[in-house]
């Protein structure tokens, strides 16, 4: 178990499960360990507990939603300069590293790169979209703890979100580092086109031997920050059935006792931070923040729990969000940084209608990339159901996700 | 203190309810932090037994102590006495 001091106890990372828990003082003591400066005085913020890191922003499959605005040209910094990332994640006491970008496998030295990472004490994953995953390419990724291939659906729903069907090849990317011994998840972005079919998609997902679906909200980065987004993204009533959508998923799933357990086996569905707000919208689940609290559901991290490295070498709060100045190399000064502070601060205490919400610790005020775009400043997240009911009873004109629909259909 | 030690001083020290949270899975998301979800929908029972699992796990392991740089790992401290200045348990989980 690796052990990093909080001012409230420790997270501890498991070795022998793929799990991390928050203790508090008196199971760090049960441990044999004392917090030391941690535990006395005003302690810093807490380093993050996972780091994004673009290893490249060179992509040559052109989707029309990249959140990083990837391009065939883009830039690729040396293994030496991520070397010297990884030195700042371990110093810090960073549990994971998440190998993004662009599209990794571009590079040549993944498997040395996660091999950096693994000496360090950090657990490396990867997300890849699986075009062009020759045998060779896969041999490079054994060392990875898991690999995620991007899998919004079959054909017609891959090429309604991407802008191209790219599913085959996922599919075949899927299977060949299944048959590699890989553990494999897959990303699904959510759009109203995908959300429709997402228990087809999960279904086929597994039937290939996927073994965990990530769900992602679209977001309005890089090359969807666009006034397209508005015909693309969920309309509130998807986001109001989410936790309905959730448990019909789990149902489905039969949900045998195993695949709740740490041992592998079974397949396990998981929500990004932004579509947490969306469970403001369940009777059952938005009454009950310790429930998510205490399985370690996390809202928007960015600038807190979570971090990313841009290719080019600097801090943001997500991958999603505007680098700082802050390079990833000082890592240690994430506590001290002006515009991550910002971030945090307002996730601590965010206005209404978020001051108020059940699900604020959890949720901490919604997607700010999604609000900043919207509304041009950190503010409650407009598409979160709640927010949406506060603003509409305030006046505010109710959203025509009817009329998009139809146009986007 | 030895790592056998250590372990045996841990063994039945460590209560379940000091465990805060839980996230498991490794995940794989490069772009936004992710969260398993399947525990929120399990019965009671399946959530006491990841618990339970973390707990065993935190005493069969070894312990070390992340965020040292170069230099080696601190050694193990003795336990003391609860500190009164306990931050509420909603705190950082």
């Amino acid at each position: 178990v690796i052990v990093r001091y909080e001012p409230w106890g420790a997270w501890v990372k498991l070795e022998s499960e793929a799990a991390i828990a928050a203790l508090d003082r008196d199971g760090v003591r049960a441990l044999g360990l004392d917090g030391g400066v941690a535990w006395t005085g005003d302690a810093p913020p807490g380093a993050p507990l996972e780091v994004h890191m673009a290893v490249t922003s060179r992509c040559g499959a052109g989707c029309k939603g990249c959140y990083l605005d990837a391009r065939p040209d883009g830039e690729e910094p040396p293994r030496e300069a991520l070397i010297a990332a990884l030195d700042a994640l371990r110093d810090v006491g960073v549990f994971t590293v998440a190998f993004g970008g662009g599209e990794p496998t571009t590079r040549d030295d993944l498997d040395a790169l996660a091999e950096a990472a693994r000496q360090r004490g950090i657990t490396p994953v990867l997300t890849t979209s699986g075009l062009g995953l020759s045998d060779a390419r896969v041999e490079r990724l054994r060392a990875f703890a898991q690999v995620n291939v991007s899998y919004d659906g079959s054909a017609e729903t891959y090429a309604r979100v991407r802008g191209f069907d790219g599913a085959a090849a996922a599919e075949r990317a899927i299977e060949r580092l299944v048959l590699a011994g890989v553990r494999v998840g897959v990303n699904v972005v959510l759009t109203r086109d995908s959300f429709p079919r997402l228990a087809a998609t999960l279904a086929r997902a597994r039937a290939l031997g996927a073994c965990e679906a990530q769900l992602l909200r679209y977001k309005p980065a890089g090359r969807a920050a666009s006034l397209d987004y508005l015909a693309r993204r969920l309309t509130l009533d998807q986001a109001r059935s989410f936790g309905a959508t959730l448990r019909e998923l789990a149902r489905e799933r039969g949900s045998p006792e195993a695949a709740h357990t740490l041992r592998p086996g079974g397949f396990h569905l998981r929500i990004d931070c932004a579509l947490v707000p969306f469970l403001s919208a369940d009777d059952e689940l938005g009454r009950d923040p310790d429930r998510l609290a205490r399985f370690g559901v996390f809202g928007c991290e960015a600038g807190g729990a979570l971090a990313a490295f841009t290719a080019g070498g600097f801090v943001a709060p997500c991958s999603f969000a505007p680098a700082t100045n802050l390079p990833a190399t000082d890592l240690r000064a994430h506590a001290t940084d002006p515009v991550l502070g910002r971030w945090r601060d307002y996730a601590a205490k965010p206005p209404e209608p978020c001051a108020s919400c059940a699900l604020r610790r959890v949720c901490r005020g919604g997607c700010k990339v999604v609000a900043a775009f919207l509304r041009g400043e950190h503010g409650p997240d407009p598409e979160c159901p709640r927010v949406a009911a506060w603003e509409q009873q305030r006046g505010a004109p109710a959203r025509q996700d009817a009329a998009q629909e139809q146009g986007a259909g | 203190m030895s790592d056998q030690a250590s372990r045996r001083a841990r063994e039945g020290a460590l209560d379940a309810a000091s465990i805060r949270a839980v996230r498991t899975g490794h995940g794989a998301n490069c772009s936004s932090i992710g969260s398993v979800i399947d525990t929120l929908f399990a019965t009671a029972a399946v959530g006491t037994a990841v618990f339970a699992a973390v707990v065993a796990a935190l005493q069969r392991e070894d312990v070390k102590v992340a965020g040292g740089g170069d230099s080696p790992p601190p050694p193990l401290a003795p336990a003391r006495a609860p500190s009164p200045a306990e931050p509420p348990a909603s705190e950082g989980a």
